[in-house]
């Protein structure tokens, strides 16, 4: 009987699926003349490649023994590997035993043994998170898969307690799924830095704060009378910011009481800027106090335009006045509505 | 298995001295693997395995003690032929001691059991 190509092929394949636990490069280097070899072996005598050699898996299991330290410098590699794995276990054991105490606890491996339910948790939303980032809806602390929030919250609610059954029945499993969920853990470690970086972004740039001085003198200003430099009223001035931005300061109404100023200042703000007991006529204020000189910054949010005010012929140029001194106007529009 | 309680299996034997064995049939002339197999057959070491030694040609090789080149046939496949390099030599001039003086003193052990073969 003549044993075919097929035969040594099949004889082969199965010897490699008996030494598939091997690295590659050692099982292929343990069998690469193999298919020569057998037929060597099948040209000098009858029967079968089985009943010659035995079955291929016997076959393997004497290869694999007689090969014995299959290849040498892969060995001491990893007898080198090995060492070096021990000293690196044995120095996170001693520093394992000596942060528990600080932390109230023999080692520091029983505390982290306490919280590991809790990554358990979180490696469930971390997996959702995920999926939501790669289903469309980009990285946000409540995942959106499909952009949508409510499917969100339904897989949360079915991850987190599968993860949590997994991480009771982890020690359940065999070793190739446990070194998948080893690889798993990794990469939701990193997704979740990367989602933790990615909020410290967010806070930092759509959230901007501003920081004023605490000692800003005009702090407690609510109001704004401005007058010209010969200490007469200036009516609907426009005020803005250093950004252009109007400023809409002041009391939108005004009691209006002309004949008594004295009563307007006793009964306090607000009163209409002809009431501003600051600068008229009779009292040229030489220095109109503090906030001072100005008139209302349009109370009424009247977008029409007036009397702005000239910075260079303010008293005191107490940053107040308008950048854009739109020329003086025609108000028309002009008073502050009552 | 050949594998039995009341005798010396020969097989058993047989892992300790293969590389020997191996490097030995080897000192004379290269051979390919089935050859090898041969003339350890040949030379009385009928149970060797087949397995066993074309794994100890490919851990002498991967130890450095051997080099190969493959001989194209006219009929048959390739052959890859195995030859001692120098530290294939020296490794057999060491293993060949060993191997002796160990024979020596089974043998003397045995002789004066009054066991002599």
């Amino acid at each position: 009987m003549t044993v075919t190509e097929q035969e040594i092929t099949d004889y082969v394949e199965r010897v490699r699926a008996a030494l598939a636990d091997l690295p590659p490069t050692v099982r292929d280097e343990l069998t690469e003349d193999l298919p020569e070899h057998l037929t060597e072996v099948a040209a000098e005598a009858d029967g079968t490649l089985v009943e010659r050699l035995g079955e291929p898996a016997a076959y393997a299991a004497e290869l694999r023994v007689a090969a014995g330290a299959a290849a040498p410098a892969r060995d001491r590699r990893g007898e080198r590997i090995d060492a070096a794995v021990r000293r690196l276990r044995a120095r996170v054991d001693r520093l394992d035993t000596r942060l528990g105490p600080l932390l109230g606890y023999d080692s520091a491996g029983e505390f982290l043994r306490l919280l590991r339910p809790a990554w358990w948790v979180l490696r469930g939303y971390l997996a959702v998170a995920l999926l939501g980032a790669i289903l469309g809806g980009g990285l946000a602390l409540l995942p959106r898969p499909f952009n949508s929030a409510i499917l969100g919250l339904l897989l949360l609610a079915v991850a987190i307690p599968l993860s949590v059954s997994l991480g009771r029945r982890a020690h359940e499993l065999r070793r190739r799924p446990r070194q998948l969920m080893h690889l798993g853990a990794v990469v939701l470690a990193c997704f979740g830095l990367v989602l933790v970086g990615q909020f410290g972004g967010l806070a930092r740039s759509n959230y901007p704060v501003e920081y004023y001085p605490v000692d800003n003198p005009y702090d407690s200003a609510r109001d704004v009378f401005v007058y010209d430099g010969e200490g007469r009223l200036v009516r609907n001035a426009r005020l803005f910011d250093q950004n252009g931005t109007p400023i809409r300061i002041g009391y939108p109404d005004c009691i209006d009481m002309p004949e008594d100023q004295e009563a307007a200042v006793r009964n306090g703000y607000p009163y209409c800027p002809e009431q501003a007991p600051f600068g008229p006529r009779p009292v040229p204020p030489a220095a109109p106090p503090a906030v001072g000189p100005t008139a209302t910054a349009d109370p009424s949010g009247t977008p029409a335009p007036t009397g702005a005010a000239d910075p260079s012929g303010t008293p005191e140029p107490t940053g107040t006045a308008a950048p854009t001194g739109t020329p003086p106007p025609t108000g028309p529009t002009a008073e502050p509505t009552r | 298995m050949h594998t039995t309680l009341d005798g010396v299996d020969t097989t058993q034997l047989l892992k300790g001295v293969l590389d020997l064995a191996v490097l030995a049939v080897l000192r004379d002339s290269d051979g390919y693997g089935y050859d090898i197999l041969r003339r350890l057959r040949e030379a009385g070491l009928e149970e060797v395995g087949d397995a066993s030694v074309y794994g100890t040609l490919r851990r002498l090789f991967a130890a450095g003690f051997l080099t190969t080149y493959v001989v194209p046939s006219e009929a048959g496949p390739h052959r890859k032929y195995y030859a001692l390099n120098a530290a294939g030599r020296d490794q057999l001039t060491r293993s060949g001691k060993t191997w002796r003086s160990f024979a020596t003193t089974m043998d003397t052990l045995l002789d004066d059991r009054g066991m002599a073969a």
